[in-house]
C-alpha cells in the first residue's frame, strides 16, 4: 500500500498495549476539546479568579499591605480553611461550566456520525471507550480544579512566615479529594447525558439542568413536606456540605440543616450509577430494536 | 484454517431468534454473504466481532472465538460498516489516522499508513478536508481506507457499494478485486446484490431466515455445471421437465417458460427438440450457459433446508 505503488502492503511492525490505546482516545478526546475558541475562553474564564485569590494571598503575607490596607487587623483577609473553600467552591462550580461545553464535544461527534460501529471495531471495548473520555475529561477538569487549588496552597505555604503548610495538611487534602470527587461525579454525569443527545448544544442546557432542577424539585419537596430530605436532590447544597467537612470549615448553610455523610456518599454513588447505567445503555456499536 | 468457522451458532437479539443454528466452514479468499433483507447478514458480521454474544453454539474467526477472543479478532479484522460511520469533523487523513492508532499502531506508523491508505483508495487529492465534505462515494472509500490501515487480515464489508453511482460502483469493485489478488487478505462481503458477489467472491454463504441456505464455492459450481442449457419454452412445460428428469438431467423451472437443464451425458441437444415435440412444447431459444450465481441463490431460496443442513443443487 505504498504511495507510489498504490499496491496493498501488510502491517509487520509492532503494536501498542491495549492501554495505550486508551491513551490514544484521550489524547483525541483532549485536542478535540482544544480545537474549540469557547474552550480556551472557558479556561481563561476559570483562571481569573486564581489571580484574583494569588493577589489576595500575596497581600495577605505582605507585610507593608498589611499594614496598609488592613491596619493590622488579620482577621480580615484571613488565608485559612475558609478561603480555600471559597475558593473550591468557585473553581468546582466553574467546572461546571466547562464540563457543560466539553462533555458533549467529546461524545456527540461520535454519535451524531455514528462513528461508534467503526471505533468499537477496533481493539477497544466499551468500557475502554467510557474510560477513554471519562479520562480525557478528568485531565481538562483538573485544569481548572485541584491543580490550581493546590498551586495557590503551596504559593501559601511560601509566602507565609509562619510553618503554615505542615499545619495546614488537613486543607491540601480537602482541596485534592474534594475536587477529584466533585469533577469525576460531573465527568460520568456530562458524559452520560451527552451520550443520551445528539445536539450538543441541548446536551449543554441538559447537563446544567441535570444539576439544577433537581435542586428546585428538593427544595419544593423539602418546603412542603418539611424535611431535609428534599437536599439529596439538590447537588450543590451537597456538595457543599461534603467539602465544608473535608476541609474542616463550621457548616453553614440557608436551610440550617445537613445530612449525614452517609447519605451524600449514597446520593453520589446513586448518580454515579445511573450515569453509568445511560453509558452502557448508549455506548454499543449497534442499537438492538426489542420486540 | 479456515477463515470463519460457525458451529451451531445461535444469536438472539430483542427477544427473537436471527441466527438459527448456522454451521459450516468458510475457507475462500474472498466470500460473499448472500441473502435476502432481514435474512442475519448484518448480526452475523456484528457476531462475528463480537458486538452480538452467541446465544448458543461458537462462532470463529481464524481459530479464534468471537466470545472469548474479541479483541484478538478486531486486532486483525478490519471493518467497513454498511451505514454511514465517521466522525464527520475530523479531516480523512486524521480519522484513518486515529483508526489506525486505535488498532494498535504507533502514532508515526498510523500516520504514514492512513497516507497510504488514502492514496490506495483514491482519496489522496481530498484527505485533508473534513469528511462532512465528502460525497457518499467518498464516504464510502473513506471506510475502506480505515479498514485497511492497520493491515488487517479479514477484510469484513457490509454492503460497499451501497448507494453508489455505477462509475463509483465499477471503482470499488475494482478495488476490491485488486485487494483480492493482492493475496496477503481475505474478503468477507456482505451484499444483497448478487452481480458484486459474483464479481469479487470465490465462496458464497447464502443466508434465509437466518438460516443457512447454501455454502458454495462458486468456482467448483460453475466448473461442475459445465454442460448446462438454458431454455425459453411455449406451452406446459411439467410434463416436459419431469421426463427430462426421468432421463438423468437436473431442471429448473421458472416463471415465464424458463427452463435450466443440467445435461447427462446420455442425451444430445437433438432428444430436446424431440421431447418437446412430444410434449407439444415450443422451445423458442435455447443456449448454453455456466451455471451463474443467480442459478445458485433462486435455487437456495426455493428450497429451505433442515436446520442445519446444506442444499444440494
Amino acid at each position: 500500500m505504498s504511495v507510489y505503488k498504490h499496491e496493498y502492503r501488510a502491517y509487520e511492525g509492532r503494536l501498542t498495549s491495549s492501554w495505550a490505546r486508551i491513551g490514544v482516545l484521550v489524547r483525541y478526546g483532549m485536542a478535540e476539546a482544544w480545537s474549540s475558541r469557547i474552550t480556551i475562553g472557558l479556561l481563561t474564564l476559570s483562571m481569573l479568579p486564581i489571580i484574583v485569590y494569588l493577589i489576595l494571598i500575596y497581600l495577605a503575607n505582605n507585610p507593608v499591605a498589611r499594614a496598609v490596607i488592613m491596619r493590622g487587623n488579620a482577621s480580615i483577609l484571613a488565608i485559612n480553611a475558609t478561603f480555600f473553600l471559597r475558593v473550591l467552591v468557585s473553581q468546582c462550580w466553574l467546572a461546571l461550566v466547562v464540563t457543560a461545553w466539553i462533555a458533549p464535544r467529546l461524545v456527540s461527534f461520535d454519535l451524531s456520525d455514528n462513528a461508534l460501529p467503526i471505533i468499537l471495531s477496533h481493539p477497544i471495548s466499551r468500557f475502554g471507550y467510557v474510560l477513554g473520555k471519562f479520562v480525557a475529561m478528568l485531565s481538562f477538569l483538573s485544569l481548572t480544579t485541584w491543580i490550581p487549588c493546590l498551586l495557590l496552597f503551596a504559593y501559601q505555604g511560601y509566602t507565609s512566615p509562619l510553618p503554615w503548610m505542615g499545619a495546614n495538611l488537613r486543607i491540601a487534602g480537602g482541596l485534592l479529594v474534594g475536587s477529584i470527587v466533585w469533577i469525576a461525579l460531573l465527568s460520568l454525569l456530562g458524559l452520560a447525558l451527552s451520550s443520551w443527545v445528539k445536539w450538543r448544544m441541548v446536551a449543554t442546557g441538559i447537563i446544567f439542568a441535570a444539576v439544577f432542577v433537581p435542586a428546585g424539585v428538593g427544595g419544593v419537596v423539602s418546603a412542603i413536606l418539611r424535611t431535609k430530605w428534599g437536599l439529596v436532590l439538590n447537588l450543590p447544597v451537597m456538595m457543599t456540605q461534603f467539602w465544608q467537612r473535608l476541609l474542616g470549615v463550621q457548616e453553614f448553610n440557608r436551610f440550617g440543616v445537613g445530612l449525614s455523610n452517609v447519605a451524600i456518599a449514597t446520593m453520589l454513588l446513586l448518580v454515579a450509577f445511573v450515569s453509568g447505567l445511560m453509558l452502557n445503555a448508549r455506548v454499543r456499536a449497534r442499537e438492538v430494536v426489542r420486540g | 484454517m479456515s477463515v470463519i468457522e460457525l458451529d451451531g451458532l445461535e444469536v438472539c437479539l430483542g427477544g427473537r431468534t436471527v441466527l438459527n443454528g448456522l454451521t459450516g466452514r468458510l475457507h475462500g479468499q474472498a466470500i460473499g454473504l448472500l441473502g435476502p433483507n432481514g435474512a442475519g447478514k448484518s448480526t452475523l458480521i456484528n457476531t462475528l466481532l463480537g458486538f452480538h454474544p452467541p446465544a448458543r453454539g461458537a462462532a470463529r474467526v481464524f481459530g479464534l472465538d468471537t466470545r472469548h477472543d474479541r479483541a484478538r479478532i478486531r486486532q486483525g479484522v478490519g471493518y467497513m460498516p454498511e451505514n454511514d460511520s465517521f466522525i464527520g469533523n475530523m479531516t480523512g487523513v486524521r480519522f484513518v489516522r486515529y483508526m489506525a492508532e486505535l488498532a494498535g499502531l504507533p502514532a508515526g506508523e498510523a500516520l504514514e499508513r492512513a497516507h497510504e491508505a488514502l492514496f490506495y483508495v483514491g482519496l489522496g487529492e481530498v484527505r485533508y478536508r473534513n469528511i462532512s465534505t465528502y460525497s457518499l462515494g467518498m464516504k464510502q472509500l473513506i471506510k475502506l481506507a480505515q479498514a485497511l490501515a492497520h493491515g488487517p487480515r479479514l477484510l469484513i464489508l457490509d454492503e460497499p457499494t451501497n448507494g453508489l453511482d455505477p462509475m463509483a460502483r465499477q471503482r470499488m469493485i475494482q478495488t476490491i478485486q485488486e485487494i483480492r489478488k493482492a493475496g496477503s487478505i481475505r474478503l468477507l462481503i456482505s451484499s444483497h446484490l448478487l452481480r458484486d458477489i459474483d464479481e469479487t467472491c470465490d465462496e458464497v454463504l447464502i443466508l434465509k431466515q437466518g438460516r443457512i441456505a447454501a455454502l458454495r464455492n462458486i468456482e467448483e459450481e460453475r466448473s461442475s455445471h459445465r454442460n448446462f442449457i438454458e431454455l425459453e419454452t411455449l406451452g406446459s412445460i411439467d410434463e416436459f421437465c419431469e421426463n427430462l428428469r426421468q432421463l438423468g438431467c437436473e431442471c429448473a423451472s421458472f416463471a415465464g417458460g424458463r427452463v435450466k437443464v443440467v445435461m447427462s451425458d446420455s442425451i444430445a441437444s437433438r432428444d430436446l427438440y424431440v421431447l418437446a415435440a412430444e410434449r407439444g412444447v415450443q422451445i423458442r431459444r435455447i443456449h448454453r450457459r455456466r451455471d451463474s450465481l443467480e442459478d445458485i441463490f433462486l435455487r437456495a431460496m426455493e428450497n429451505e433446508p433442515a436446520r442445519g443442513e446444506l442444499v444440494r443443487l
